[in-house]
């Protein structure tokens, strides 16, 4: 991954990471019905955050018909990819440094009475790298 | 909404939606069953000089090409994703842009030739049961690639690599 990690507030929920994560996995063209059952949220949810994406120019939507089953395809757009990636090291790198975290606190307890109250592990917030 | 701050596990959670996404691309049996028809009809091409003068030798290709678009039209149908070199990008940068499975590409490509050629002398020296022998093994071989081709997608998938 090249794309220079940093946050994007846009695909920071949960929902819309699962949507554009998936769509940046290398398909091409993903079928809404895919997408859906992959990222396990109902269609109105996808209707309602790809339309967010949609409107952000990171996702593009085409939209057709096999006989009279209307069909929608979606495809990040080269921005969304861009956006995407950089998220996804971000969020690598935010992984690293929870697991790293939690390393410490284990290496650190000095005995086991002390272990009545665990540090508190708190990821970083948003916007705060 | 919910944050992926407070959510640890949601990098985890993309790897397993990836995976669910992966899992649709499984072949179907029609998949196997025209992989093998299309490959069949590519190598009948070197028979039609010999045997059939009337039909044309790239009747064979053209038919072979029209069958691979069928496949890869009914995978993108029945799996709801469109993997693999778009006609569009490759016009663009060239055949080898799409890396996923690259290595099996490269192969049924060296092997496409090797039992086009193989059959060419074989048949040009009238053994023609060994040629046929070849047609058959190249045919098996092919599309044994062609799904070593879809697995690799299906991992580059998984990894998130597929770009």
């Amino acid at each position: 991954m090249t794309a220079e990690a940093k946050p994007d507030p846009l695909i920071h929920p949960i929902t819309r990471l699962s949507i554009c994560g998936l769509l940046a996995a290398g398909a091409d063209w993903v079928e809404f019905a895919a997408l859906r059952d992959a990222a396990g949220i109902s269609d109105s949810v996808l209707s309602k955050q790809s339309r967010v994406l949609e409107e952000a120019h990171y996702v593009e939507v085409r939209k057709g018909a096999v006989g009279r089953k209307p069909r929608t395809w979606f495809r990040l757009t080269p921005a969304g990819r861009q956006a995407v990636e950089g998220h996804l090291a971000w969020l690598a790198q935010l992984e690293q440094a929870v697991a790293a975290g939690a390393q410490d606190a284990s290496a650190a307890r000095p005995a086991p009475a002390a272990a009545d109250q665990p540090r508190p592990l708190r990821p970083p917030l948003l916007g705060s790298t | 909404m919910r944050d992926v701050t407070r959510d640890p596990a949601a990098l985890e959670r993309l790897r397993v939606q990836r995976s669910r996404l992966a899992d649709r691309l499984r072949p179907p049996w029609w998949y196997v069953a025209g992989a093998v028809v299309a490959w069949a009809v590519g190598f009948t091409g070197q028979f039609s000089l010999q045997y059939l003068p009337r039909v044309d030798y790239w009747a064979a290709g053209a038919a072979q090409l029209v069958l691979f678009c069928l496949l890869q039209w009914g995978l993108a149908r029945s799996s709801g994703l469109k993997v693999g070199p778009r006609p569009r990008r490759v016009l663009r940068d060239g055949l080898f842009y799409y890396r996923p499975g690259r290595p099996a590409l490269i192969a049924m490509l060296i092997v496409s030739l090797a039992v086009g050629e193989t059959e060419f002398l074989l048949i040009r020296h009238g053994r023609i049961a060994a040629a046929a022998a070849a047609a058959v093994a190249g045919v098996v071989i092919q599309a044994t690639l062609q799904l070593a081709w879809l697995r690799g997608v299906r991992q580059a998938l998984r990894d998130g690599e597929a770009v």
